[in-house]
C-alpha cells in the first residue's frame, strides 16, 4: 500500500539555507548542501530544496546548487523549487540530479510552459506550488512577487484537472514558522477533490500531522524550520505517528 | 561481496550519482558510459531512466544502443532496468504515442487510469516466495516509486507486484533481464540491500 | 555586496550567515533583543522541568555531562549545573595541546572548587599534528582537531558511560548571528557541528578528500552512529536558551566567587575568554582576519554593543586598535608543528581572502576588511563610559611560555 510521506524542506535565500517566517523574515542556518545531506541521513521520504529569491530577481533556477547536490550521491528523492521558467530549465534540473520539480511563478507567467514541461519529464515529476491563505471565508492565492492575494484562477484549476501536474504543494505562507500554525481549512476548502495535496507551513507537532495525514487528499506533509531544532527530528515525528501509513523510522547504524 | 562491476548505460537522461553511490556502498564498481567497449567490459548492464518513453527510445537510437542492448540480451548478459529503464525493456508503450521498446520482455506500458500517478514509498509482494532477492521474506520494506505508466504483460514474467489504484507488476524478469519499476538508488537502506541481493543472485545464476 | 548591520559591527559575510530585516538590523541583534523581552524566571522553571527526568535516582551514575575547558564559560556552566540545579555532572575535557599554564590552573581549580569528577581525553600528538598540518594547508585552520575533539568527546562519553544528557553553555550561532530564537530551544545536532564547528568537514570527509590522512589519524573524531545516540536518547541542551546569557557579567561573578583567573591579550580588550589557549587569540585569530576580514575583537565589540555597554563608534575604535596587533606566540606553534617561519607565512598568505586583502608588493598586503569598509555615521552614538575587564594573572602564569600537557607535570 502506498505510504504517505514526510518531506524535509530546505529553504535557500542568497545562497544560504535559512529559516523562513511568514514569507517575511529569515534567520540564517548554514550551507544548503549540509542541511540536505543531513535530511538524507535522517531518511526523509523526500527532500525539497526551495530557492526563494530566483524568480523575483529574474534569475533562472540555481543550476550550480542542484549540480552540487547531484554530486552528493543522495539516497533520498530530491525535489527542486525556484526560478523555473521553461521546459528546458526543468529538463536541465532533472539532468543535474533533481527527481521532481516545483513550479510557482511560472503558473502566473506562462502556464502553457508547464504543460510542455510535463510532457517532457512526466507529470509525476512536476508539482504546482500554491501559497494560500484563508481570509474572511475565502481561499486566497498569493502571488509572492507582487504580494497580492487573488482567487485561484480557472486556468490554474484547469491545469490541475488536466493532470499534467502530479501534486499540489499548499503553503500556508502566513503561518510559516509558527508552531502549530497550519490552517487546515486550506486543505478542507480546496476547490478540487481527488487531487493529491502536500501541506506545508507552520506544521510543528504530531497531532497536526495526524489530522492532516488522515485527510484523503493529503499525500504528504512538508516540514521546514521545525526540523532544525533537534537531532533526529524526522525520526521522532514518525515515532509519534507510528500507527499511520508512513514508512517506518530508521537510524543510521553500523549495518548500513 | 566479490568485486562485481556495473555499466550504467548513459543515454543522456538523468543523473547517475545516486546509483553509483549506492552501488559503491555495497561494494560494486560502477561507471556511467555510452561507449560500447566499456559496456562490454562490465559484469552487469544497468539501464536507468527518467522522463518519458518516446524521447528515451530516441536517445537510445541516436547513440546506436538499441541494437547493442538487444544483442547483449541474446547473449544472456545480465541487464537491470530501473523505472523508465524497466519500461524500455517492454515491447511497446502508449505514453504520448505508440512507441516500440527494446522488446526484451513481452508486454506493454500503459497509463494509470484517470491519468493517475504512483508517487511515494510502496511495498512489494513477491509472487514466488523462494525468490532469493525477496529481502528475507520481509514484505514490509517500502521502495520509492515515481511513475505514471506501468507494465502490463504475461504473468510468467512477473516477479513482484505492488498495490496502487490497481495491482501492477513492480519487478519483471525474462531470463537474465530484470526490470524494477521503483528506484532502488533512492530507497535508502532498503534499496541498497535489495540491489546487493539482486546482483548476487544475477551473478550466481 | 558587503552590507553592515545598522546596530552592531557584523556584516553579511559572517561565516555563520547573517540576515537583515527590513530596518537593516541583523538577525544577531534582533535575537539579542529577546534577552530583555523574555521572562527568564519562567525559562528557568522550564529548564528545571527538562532536566528533572535525568536526575539519577540511585546515585550510581552521573546526571549529565558538562564539557569544560580552562577558559570560556566553563565555570559558569558548572556553577549553574552543580550549584543551582543540584546536578551531579561528569566534567569532560579535550586536550587542545596549546594549553597555557593559566588555563591548566583554571581547570584544576574548577574541579577542586566545584568538587567534580573530570574525564580527560588526549589524542596522540602525531595524529593531531598530521591533521593540523592538513587542515592548516587546505582549510587555513589550526583548530580543526580542537573543535572536533571538544564537540565529539562529550557525545562519545555519553554513549560509552550511558549518560544521555549533555549540558552546553552558549549556542554560538544564537549568540553571534541569531541563528535561532531562544524560544526554539535548539539542541545539539550533528548538522551544526559539521556545518559550523568543522567548516563542512567531518572526520571521514578529511579522509576522503585529503590523501595525507589515514583512518588511524581521524577515527577518534568520528561522531557516534545515529542508532547509538537514539537507543540511549543522547541529548545536548544549551543553558543560554534558559538563562539570560551575558559572558562578561558571568565571568566577573566567577572571578569574585570561585577564583577564575584572567589575562590580558594583545589582540582584544576582553580578558576572560580563551585564556586557556596560546593560539586562539593569536595565530588562530590572525587566520580569522585573513579569511573572513574580521577577528575576535569584532565579536567581543559586537557583543558589548548589543549589551549596551559600548557604543558602535567606541566598538569600532577598539576593533581598529586591536585587530592588527602582532602575534606573540607563533614561534611556539612553529616549534610544535615543525614548520619554519617562511613556510608558515606562505601558507597563511594563501588563505588571505581577496575580498579583504590585496597584495601591494611582495610581502606587503593592504587590508580592506570589515573595519575598513564599515563607514557609518555617528549621528546617534551615545556616550557609554569606558568598558573595563579585570586582569589578575598572565597566560603563562608563574611558569614559562610553553604548552602544558596535563599529567606530565612539566612542559615540553
Amino acid at each position: 500500500m502506498l505510504k504517505k510521506r514526510i518531506i524535509g524542506v530546505v529553504t535557500v535565500k542568497a545562497g544560504w539555507a535559512v529559516q523562513s517566517f511568514g514569507y517575511y523574515s529569515y534567520l540564517p542556518l548554514g550551507k544548503p548542501e549540509i542541511l540536505v545531506e543531513n535530511l538524507d541521513r535522517w531518511n526523509a521520504d523526500e527532500i525539497l530544496i526551495q530557492v526563494i529569491d530566483r524568480s523575483e530577481n529574474h534569475l533562472g533556477p540555481d543550476f550550480q546548487l542542484i549540480e552540487r547536490l547531484g554530486k552528493l550521491g543522495l539516497e533520498t528523492p530530491l525535489i527542486y523549487s525556484g526560478g523555473i521558467r521553461s521546459e528546458e530549465d526543468g529538463v536541465r534540473l532533472i539532468q543535474l540530479g533533481a527527481d521532481r520539480v516545483v513550479v510557482d511563478a511560472l503558473l502566473f507567467d506562462n502556464i502553457n510552459k508547464v504543460r510542455d514541461l510535463s510532457e517532457h519529464i512526466g507529470a509525476q515529476a512536476v508539482i504546482a506550488s500554491l501559497p494560500l491563505s484563508w481570509k474572511g471565508d475565502e481561499l486566497k492565492y498569493l502571488n509572492y512577487r507582487s504580494r497580492e492575494s487573488v482567487s485561484i484562477s480557472d486556468r490554474v484549476i484547469e491545469l490541475i484537472k488536466s493532470r499534467c501536474i502530479s501534486e499540489v504543494l499548499i503553503s500556508d505562507w502566513e503561518h510559516e514558522g509558527m508552531p502549530n500554525g497550519f490552517e487546515i481549512k486550506l486543505i478542507e476548502k480546496f476547490p478540487l477533490k481527488d487531487t493529491p495535496l502536500i501541506a506545508f507551513g507552520g506544521i510543528s507537532n504530531p497531532s497536526q500531522m495526524r489530522a492532516l495525514l488522515d485527510l484523503n487528499d493529503i499525500s504528504a506533509v512538508a516540514i521546514g524550520n521545525f526540523l532544525n531544532y533537534h537531532e533526529h527530528a524526522i525520526q521522532k515525528y514518525k515515532e509519534a505517528l507510528i500507527d499511520l501509513p508512513l514508512r517506518f523510522t530508521s537510524y543510521e547504524s553500523i549495518f548500513n | 561481496m566479490n568485486s562485481y562491476s556495473i555499466g550504467i548505460v548513459d543515454y543522456g537522461l538523468g543523473n547517475h550519482a545516486s546509483v553509483i553511490h549506492s552501488l559503491k556502498d555495497i561494494g560494486v564498481k560502477a561507471l556511467s558510459t555510452d561507449k560500447i567497449s566499456d559496456l562490454n567490459a562490465v559484469d552487469i548492464l544497468m539501464l536507468p531512466g527518467v522522463g518519458a518513453f518516446p524521447p528515451a527510445m530516441n536517445s537510445l537510437h541516436n547513440r546506436g544502443l538499441v541494437d547493442y542492448i538487444r544483442e547483449q540480451a541474446n547473449l544472456k548478459r545480465p541487464i537491470i532496468g530501473i523505472c523508465l529503464g524497466m519500461q524500455l525493456l517492454a515491447e511497446s508503450s502508449f505514453e504520448h504515442k505508440h512507441t516500440t521498446g527494446l522488446g526484451l520482455i513481452p508486454g506493454s506500458i500503459q497509463a494509470f487510469s484517470n491519468l493517475g500517478n504512483h508517487i511515494g514509498w510502496n511495498t512489494l509482494k513477491f509472487l514466488n516466495m523462494e525468490s532469493t532477492y525477496s529481502n528475507s521474506k520481509n514484505n514490509d520494506e517500502a521502495f520509492y516509486f515515481n511513475h505514471s505508466f506501468f507494465y502490463q504483460g504475461p504473468s510468467e514474467y512477473q516477479v513482484a507486484t505492488t498495490q496502487h489504484s490497481i495491482v501492477f507488476p513492480s519487478i519483471i524478469k525474462n531470463g537474465n533481464v530484470v526490470g524494477l519499476q521503483f528506484h532502488p538508488e533512492k530507497s535508502q537502506l532498503a534499496g541498497k540491500i535489495f540491489l546487493k541481493n539482486l546482483i548476487t543472485d544475477m551473478m550466481n545464476a | 555586496m558587503i552590507k553592515f548591520c545598522k546596530r552592531c559591527l557584523y556584516s553579511n559575510t559572517h561565516p555563520l550567515g547573517l540576515t537583515f530585516d527590513h530596518e537593516g538590523i541583523c538577525s544577531g541583534c534582533r535575537i539579542h533583543e529577546e534577552k530583555d523581552k523574555l521572562d527568564w524566571a519562567e525559562r528557568w522553571e522550564k529548564l528545571k522541568a527538562i532536566i528533572k527526568p535525568y536526575r539519577n535516582k540511585d546515585g550510581k551514575n552521573y546526571d549529565c555531562i558538562v564539557p569544560v575547558t580552562g577558559g570560556q564559560d566553563s565555570y559558569y556552566i558548572v556553577y549553574l549545573a552543580k550549584v543551582l540545579l543540584g546536578l551531579n555532572p561528569l566534567l569532560v575535557t579535550y586536550n587542545k595541546y596549546f594549553n597555557t599554564p593559566l588555563g591548566i590552573n583554571n581547570l584544576a581549580n574548577l574541579k577542586i572548587r566545584f568538587n567534580c569528577d573530570l574525564l580527560y581525553q588526549n589524542v596522540n600528538p602525531l595524529s593531531v599534528k598530521k591533521i593540523t598540518r592538513t587542515t592548516l594547508r587546505k582549510l587555513g585552520s589550526i583548530y580543526w582537531p580542537i573543535l572536533a575533539g571538544h564537540t565529539v568527546f562529550p557525545v562519545q562519553t555519553a554513549v560509552r558511560f550511558k549518560i544521555p544528557l549533555i549540558i552546553w553553555g552558549a549556542h554560538q550561532g544564537i549568540e553571534q548571528v541569531g541563528m535561532f530564537s531562544h524560544l526554539h530551544e535548539v539542541e545539539m545536532t550533528r548538522r551544526y557541528r559539521k556545518d559550523h564547528d568543522l567548516m563542512g568537514y567531518e572526520a571521514d570527509d578529511l579522509l576522503s578528500v585529503f590523501d595525507t590522512l589515514k583512518e588511524e589519524d581521524i577515527w577518534q573524531y568520528r561522531y557516534p552512529m545515529d542508532c547509538e545516540l537514539n537507543s540511549l536518547g543522547v541529548r545536548g541542551i544549551y543553558l543560554s536558551n534558559f538563562v539570560r546569557w551575558d559572558p562578561k557579567k558571568q565571568h566577573e561573578e566567577m572571578i569574585a566567587d570561585f577564583g577564575y583567573r584572567t589575562a590580558k591579550f594583545e589582540r582584544t580588550f576582553d580578558t576572560y575568554d580563551y585564556v586557556d589557549c596560546f593560539n586562539y587569540m593569536d595565530l588562530h585569530d590572525q587566520l580569522k582576519l585573513y579569511k573572513h576580514g574580521f577577528s575576535k575583537v569584532t565579536d567581543h565589540a559586537t557583543r558589548e554593543i548589543r549589551h549596551q555597554r559600548l557604543s558602535r563608534e567606541k566598538g569600532l575604535n577598539l576593533v581598529k586598535k586591536y585587530e592588527q596587533k602582532n602575534l606573540k606566540y607563533s614561534k611556539l606553534f612553529m616549534k610544535w608543528l615543525g614548520v619554519n617561519e617562511r613556510s608558515l607565512q606562505f601558507i597563511l598568505d594563501q588563505h588571505r581572502n581577496p575580498k579583504f586583502w590585496t597584495q601591494t608588493e611582495f610581502g606587503q598586503w593592504k587590508f580592506n576588511g570589515w573595519s575598513a569598509q564599515n563607514n557609518f555615521s555617528n549621528i546617534n552614538s551615545s556616550q557609554h563610559s569606558c568598558i573595563t575587564f579585570e586582569v589578575n594573572d598572565k597566560l603563562e602564569s608563574n611558569k614559562d611560555v610553553n604548552y602544558i600537557t596535563i599529567g606530565k607535570g612539566w612542559s615540553y
